[in-house]
């Protein structure tokens, strides 16, 4: 009796443990009751100001389709590192969002390459948007085929100098009449010579600030062409040109503030801000670390030229939306992308962002004097040439070679290994 | 409670019990009568029912199949990748399996300068080397000092000292927090400008030892493994201080009384005993020196440059930076390989002692 009660417990114990079981793998397939219409953004804009930016983006949109649900998702982590992370495991499980952030031109590579992202061609890009888009971004939106896969929604400038006008002036130095990196480097001697202030604010801690100096340098040395050139992968053909450029950045590390390897690029900034340092390469998102500083005005305080030799050019970093495939939202999707494409989105996100639109024809009101100016040189511009620090210039895997090869550069200065290092960097 | 591994070694065992089972039952009465009654099979399901091994069921197989699943599953299904050519977004091509990523991670490693394996002289090899290379190095010198630190700080702490809870607590307090506070906390001590090793040694003058530590090549990983020191020899001090106290008291007197001074009682009487502590204390730290990942991540990020690499941060680097899923696999198994290679020596030798 006793016994065929414990048998008929322990079945149950069993049969319990068993459902329970099955309940909990169960529940790993749930959780994905997400409305079917929802647009979903991922995107990595989380610090402060970018915060601020893609909510205006955001506030506009719905004003202008107040019928769709915006789920903002963001992904915080510099650059996308968690963004594609995320991005990545769930394109693999066939369940990616509506949109996220991408840079542009070769760092979708990945995507392309499995077809992920879909051809927005006839859907966003109507003749409107492609004639107020210059030529150079209008390629960084396309994939290898040439068709349109993403909008580009801001844009950055990489090649600028900053610098503070009174450490300048006490050296004596007029920014304008650089005009080649070897200029920069006798400018910074005299600086290191006539004055207290390191010459130039930089940062080794993580490879992307040198790989960009190195970029413009070799723009400012030796023209857009070889630089575009060596991003096809033609490194070996233009060696003397890389070695020489390589070189010219190892002499500027004399000149780097000391603890250059301990700090992030911001906090050697505040040395320009404070009147340590002269001089700051850096894209223009350097400049909303100025415009928050107090007591610190553009052109009175700091004020900025392009990188020497490279005054014609506007080195992009742009950040774009895409179209991913099987899209839960198409039409949604198909409309953030419209607006994103616009006058009202890009007016509304790119001051705020600090970056100037990529389309020539939204109007100046909104941005400041330094954007202004951004946007009268981005016009003018000759050539808008892709980083590989940003990502749009070569493939993921090129890119993280790349950086391997710099992050071993920015500690030993070494031009040999370096080299080599690159043009193995290219040889995927 | 026993281990599955001694249920199932002692599956004789277990019969035996089923069969005691029944006789002393056999005074209730009612197994005798059901087995008179219906015969063998009766019985046989009775006894299978009635073993130790079936009755302990409900206690391990939930939780059994929950780690086979998401541990063992996860590990195999893993193996499984890395002998694939999986990359990019598309699916996995199961149909062609090879060791191929495994002959090319360790041609490229063995391609390397490995006479000079300890010297961090800035050598062109590939990421493979510098990644194998500077995780075996940061293995053996984090372990070895760090127990070697924790050993002293232990016998210090178990001298009959004032405030010896006190102490006790500030040593192990580091070990409490999170790698991120403490690389954040390092990358402030180690900057040459502001930080406090640099300031410290200009003050009491050695001022031409002032360095660029997590900059330099040479000193980089150095500067990682004595920052993870810190952070774990107050661990290594709590394991030795068990060890420590318990060695009966008369041995310290005996030693004593035979005239050995403090320094032969320590080392031919005391730590000689402490082998226990030392093993179980070692294989806690290397585990932890194969996931030094987050230290390196929060200071240099995904790229520490190949003086400071390791394998942890290449896995991480070649999976999802470049999404070449098959080889970051390879990686991880090499790096669960290693941690086996660790750990099943220790599992084997407790288990010999018979603690297991």
């Amino acid at each position: 009796m006793s016994d065929t009660n414990r048998l008929l417990s322990r079945r149950n114990v069993l049969r319990a443990t068993g459902a329970a079981t099955v309940g909990m793998l169960a529940g790993c397939n749930g959780g994905d009751g997400d409305d079917e219409d929802e647009l979903e953004i991922v995107h990595w804009w989380t610090a402060g100001g970018e915060q601020d930016a893609i909510e205006a983006l955001i506030d506009g949109f719905e004003e202008e389709y107040p019928d769709v649900p915006v789920s903002n998702n963001p992904a915080p982590g510099g650059a996308g590192s968690a963004l594609d992370t995320e991005i990545q495991s769930r394109v693999l499980n066939e369940n990616p969002p509506s949109t996220f952030q991408i840079w542009p031109g070769k760092a979708m590579d990945t995507y392309t390459e499995s077809d992920v992202l879909a051809d927005i061609g006839d859907s966003v890009w109507d003749s409107e948007m492609e004639d107020a888009y210059l030529d150079g971004v209008k390629e960084l939106a396309k994939d290898d085929d040439g068709n349109y896969v993403a909008v580009p929604l801001n844009i950055h400038r990489l090649n600028n100098l900053f610098y503070n006008v009174e450490v300048l002036e006490s050296a004596g130095i007029d920014p304008s009449e650089l005009s080649s990196p070897a200029d920069l480097l006798d400018a910074m001697e005299t600086i290191a010579s006539d004055t207290d202030a390191t010459p130039m604010a930089h940062q080794t801690q993580a490879p992307w600030s040198t790989i960009q100096l190195w970029e413009n340098v070799l723009i400012g040395m030796e023209g857009v062409d070889t630089y575009l050139d060596v991003l096809d992968g033609n490194v070996s053909a233009n060696e003397t040109a890389v070695r020489d450029a390589l070189q010219m950045v190892a002499d500027y590390s004399e000149y780097f503030n000391e603890d250059a390897g301990s700090v992030a690029w911001d906090q050697a900034n505040t040395g320009v801000i404070q009147g340590n340092a002269a001089f700051l390469h850096q894209g223009d998102w350097a400049a909303g670390q100025y415009k928050s500083a107090e007591d610190f005005e553009f052109e009175s305080d700091w004020n900025y030229v392009p990188f020497p030799g490279t005054a014609e050019v506007y080195h992009v970093v742009t950040d774009s939306f895409v179209m991913p495939e099987p899209n839960p939202s198409p039409d949604a999707t198909e409309q953030w992308l419209s607006y994103c494409g616009s006058v009202a989105g890009q007016e509304a996100f790119n001051p705020i962002k600090g970056s100037i639109p990529p389309r020539t024809d939204v109007p100046d009101d909104e941005f400041g004097p330094f954007l202004t100016a951004q946007r009268e040189d981005f016009n003018n511009s000759t050539a808008q040439p892709p980083s590989i620090a940003h990502g749009t210039g070569v493939t993921p895997e090129v890119k993280s070679n790349v950086e391997g090869v710099f992050s071993t550069f920015n500690g030993d200065w070494n031009i040999g290994p370096a080299y080599n290092g690159l043009t193995d960097a290219f040889d995927v | 409670m026993r281990s599955p591994i001694s249920l199932l070694r002692g599956d004789s065992g277990a019969g035996r019990s089923a069969d005691d089972e029944p006789s002393v039952r056999a005074d209730g009465g009612t197994v005798a009568e059901s087995g008179s009654e219906d015969g063998p099979i009766e019985s046989a399901r009775s006894r299978i029912s009635d073993s130790e091994f079936v009755r302990s069921m409900p206690f391990w197989v939930p939780a059994g199949l929950l780690t086979a699943l998401f541990v063992y599953g996860a590990i195999g299904w893993n193996f499984l990748i890395s002998l694939t050519d999986w990359s990019g977004l598309g699916d996995p091509n199961y149909g062609s399996l090879d060791l191929g990523n495994y002959g090319e991670f360790f041609a490229e490693a063995w391609s390397g300068d490995w006479l000079f394996g300890f010297v961090p002289i800035p050598v062109n090899g590939p990421q493979e080397y510098w990644a194998l290379r500077n995780t075996i190095v940061l293995l053996v010198l984090f372990t070895v000092v760090a127990l070697i630190v924790g050993l002293l700080l232990a016998i210090l702490v178990d001298r009959n000292i004032r405030f010896e809870n006190t102490f006790r607590t500030i040593y192990l307090l580091p070990m409490s927090l999170s790698f991120v506070v403490t690389a954040l906390f390092w990358s402030w001590m180690y900057n040459p400008t502001s930080g406090m090793i640099n300031e410290v040694l200009q003050m009491v003058g050695l001022g031409g030892l002032t360095m660029q530590w997590i900059s330099d090549p040479q000193t980089k990983l150095f500067a990682v493994i004595f920052a993870l020191i810190w952070q774990f020899s107050g661990y290594c001090m709590v394991v030795y201080l068990a060890g420590l106290r318990a060695i009966p008291t008369d041995q310290y007197e005996a030693a004593k009384v035979d005239g050995a001074n403090l320094l032969k009682m320590y080392w031919r009487v005391i730590v000689p005993q402490l082998r226990a502590s030392t093993v179980s204390a070692a294989v806690v730290l290397m585990v932890f020196a194969l996931k030094a990942f987050d230290f390196l991540y929060v200071m240099f990020g995904t790229r520490p440059g190949q003086s400071a690499d390791i394998l942890a941060m290449m896995m991480y680097r070649e999976s999802f930076g470049v999404t070449n899923w098959a080889y970051g696999s390879t990686i991880a198994m090499i790096l669960f390989a290693l941690a086996l290679g660790i750990v099943a020596p220790y599992l084997y030798y407790e288990y010999q002692r018979g603690e297991l």
